[in-house]
Formats: structure tokens, sequence, C-alpha cells
């Protein structure tokens, strides 16, 4: 399956609400594999939503078993179609940056522990309780189905090193 | 084939007493001149307030008519300008491979804190990437703190930073603690 361009804002694709999968058919595995191809393609890439290849569906992808933060604590690579957060509790601050916004960082709060449903490619319905860094991935992600970005959740404006390196 | 014009670049720095409208007015006069302002920091220091900005603009342009410009709106507002032309190797950013760490120092006032701190790290080739200072508690209990942001050179991690400044934090008892908060990009 192809690795897909990720989107970058300004593309409009990006701030829209992405729709509830109806039904998962071959379509929807598709769009599953490109998903995961892309992720594995991003350097350190731990997830991908749909609207970043430009499809406004609710479907996302997160695989933090690789990285630093998340190999202690982590559900394999997770394919999540309608995916929803039924509890959440704590709060960490975290610096994130993303794909779709490159070359700026800044602080997000995030839960530290979230509950949530989803469907797999497969149909099964399933239930998972993630926390730490895949707790902050999982909801990164799902805020693109929502048309939301980091920036929109930025509490400091302090960044770093990886703004854009010429003017 | 057309030659694309060059891009000079300026640091423009005003400072002086705080009150409403001071960025919308040195704004408006960047505005007029069609400067884009590339990046900037702008905070309230007790009651002065400080930006500082880096500003391009497409050449022919000089120094002189961003000063003309600007001089008057800043001395209306009663604030310092100040006025330096960058040169294009300036202009990059050196972006560092090393982690990217938050260094909090806090304690009783003492002469020194920030000079024995940030002299410790030059040593060791710690870059500080921001650095900003409070002095808070009581005129009796005066308390300084500390925030840094440095980029380590690759090999250095956050607890061989701790070490480095684990004799200061006796000497000076004061707290430090460092922890990484290199981004994370999803």
């Amino acid at each position: 399956m192809p690795v897909q361009p990720i989107l970058r804002y300004p593309h409009p694709v990006l701030k829209k609400l992405c729709h509830e999968v109806k039904q998962i058919d071959t379509s929807i595995h598709d769009l599953v594999h490109d998903l995961v191809d892309t992720m594995h393609e991003g350097p350190g890439s731990v997830g991908v939503a749909a609207s970043q290849i430009g499809v406004t569906l609710r479907v996302c992808v997160v695989d933090v078993s690789k990285n630093r933060h998340g190999k202690e604590n982590n559900h394999g690579l997770l394919c999540m179609i309608n995916p929803e957060i039924t509890s959440r509790s704590g709060v960490a601050t975290m610096r994130e940056g993303c794909m779709s916004v490159p070359d700026y960082t800044g602080d997000v709060e995030r839960a530290t522990e979230i509950s949530l449903q989803f469907c797999e490619p497969d149909g099964t319905k399933r239930e998972i309780i993630a926390s730490g860094f895949e707790a902050v991935a999982i909801q990164h992600e799902m805020d693109h189905l929502d048309g939301i970005l980091f920036l929109d959740r930025v509490t400091s404006i302090k960044t770093g090193l990886f703004r854009r390196k010429n003017y | 084939m057309t030659q694309q014009p060059e891009i000079l670049h300026y640091a423009v720095s005003v400072v002086g007493k705080d009150r409403p409208g001071i960025v919308a007015g040195v704004t408006e006069g960047l505005f007029n001149l069609g400067c884009n302002i590339a990046d900037s920091s702008c905070t309230m220091l007790a009651g002065e307030f400080a930006m500082i900005l880096i500003v391009s603009l497409k050449s022919p342009f000089s120094k002189t008519r961003l000063i003309d410009e600007l001089k008057p709106v800043c001395a209306k507002m009663g604030m310092t300008l100040g006025v330096r032309t960058l040169h294009q190797d300036e202009v990059a950013r050196q972006e560092s491979d090393g982690e990217i760490c938050m260094i909090s120092v806090y304690g009783a006032d003492q002469p020194g804190i920030v000079y024995r701190v940030t002299r410790e790290l030059a040593a060791c080739n710690v870059n500080i990437t921001d650095l900003n200072t409070k002095l808070i508690g009581t005129p009796e209990e005066p308390v300084y703190v500390m925030m840094l942001e440095v980029a380590l050179p690759e090999g250095q991690n956050a607890e061989g930073v701790e070490q480095l400044l684990a004799d200061l934090k006796s000497e000076l008892k004061v707290e430090i603690g460092v922890r990484v908060v290199t981004p994370v990009a999803f």
C-alpha cells in the first residue's frame, strides 16, 4: 500500500470535522493500510490520522512501541475506527510537534490516562485504557479527527530550536 | 532569468515603560514599511515592556529608513529603540541534535546565581536558548527563580547536567532540577 503525503497546514482538510465511518469495507481497509505505511515512513512518527492524508473519516493509527517514551507501556499498533474517549484523568504537559505543522513545537496539556473504545478494521469493538505517552499520542491523533491541531491547545509559547531554520 | 531580490534582516529592540498600545504602535510602523516580522519575543519585565523582533525586508532598504519610521513612534511612547543590521550568516538558526532541557533553579536570593550557573553550563558547551528570572517571595525572605531552556551538546544528557550542577547546588543552597523537554513529533 502506498505511503501518502502528509498534508500541511494551511490545507483546509486539517481543520475539518471528520465523519463517522458507517461501514467498514475494503476502502476502509485500504485507508488503514495507507495510514500505517505513512506512519512508518515518517521519521520517528508514532501516529497518523486520516485527515492528515486528506480523508475526512474518523480513522487513525497509533504505535508508540518503538518510541523511547512509549516502549515500556503500549498496546502495540492500534488501528482505530470511530474512536471515542469515554473517560480521562490526570494532566501532564508535553512539548508536541506535528508532521502537519512542521518546524514548530509547543507545550500541550493532555490527560495522562484515558479509556477509549473503537472498532478494529475487522469490525470488532475494543475497549482499552491507555496511559502515559501512548495516551498523549492517541489524544493528539484523535484531535485531528475534530479538526484540532496542537496549536489550538498550546499552553506555553516558549518554543525550542525546531522552528524554521531560515526566515 | 529574473533575479530574486535580496532579503535584508534587522534586529529591532524596543524597551520602555509598559502601557497599552506599544505593540500596535511599533508594528504599525513596520507594516507601513512592508516589513515581515520573522521572529519575535515581547514580554513585560517589572513595569518595562521589552520587544525584540527580527524583521525582514526586500532590498533595496536601509537601516536609516527603518529608524526614521520607528523613532518618532517610539519617542511618542517614551520607548528606547535599537536597530542592528544582520548579516546573512547570522540569520540561519543553528539546530542542535542534542536533548532540549528545562533547568529550574530557585532558592534564597543571593548575588551570582545566574553567573555561577551559566558559567558551569558554558564550560560544558551547553547552549542557553531561553532564560528568564524572577525575584519572588517577601522583602524579608526574597526568593530567586531562574528558568533556563538549553540545548545539550551531543553525548550529554539531563542526568549529566544535574551532576554538573550538584556542587553548585549545595554551595549556593538552591534547588536545581533538570528535565528533558525535547519535542515529540506526532
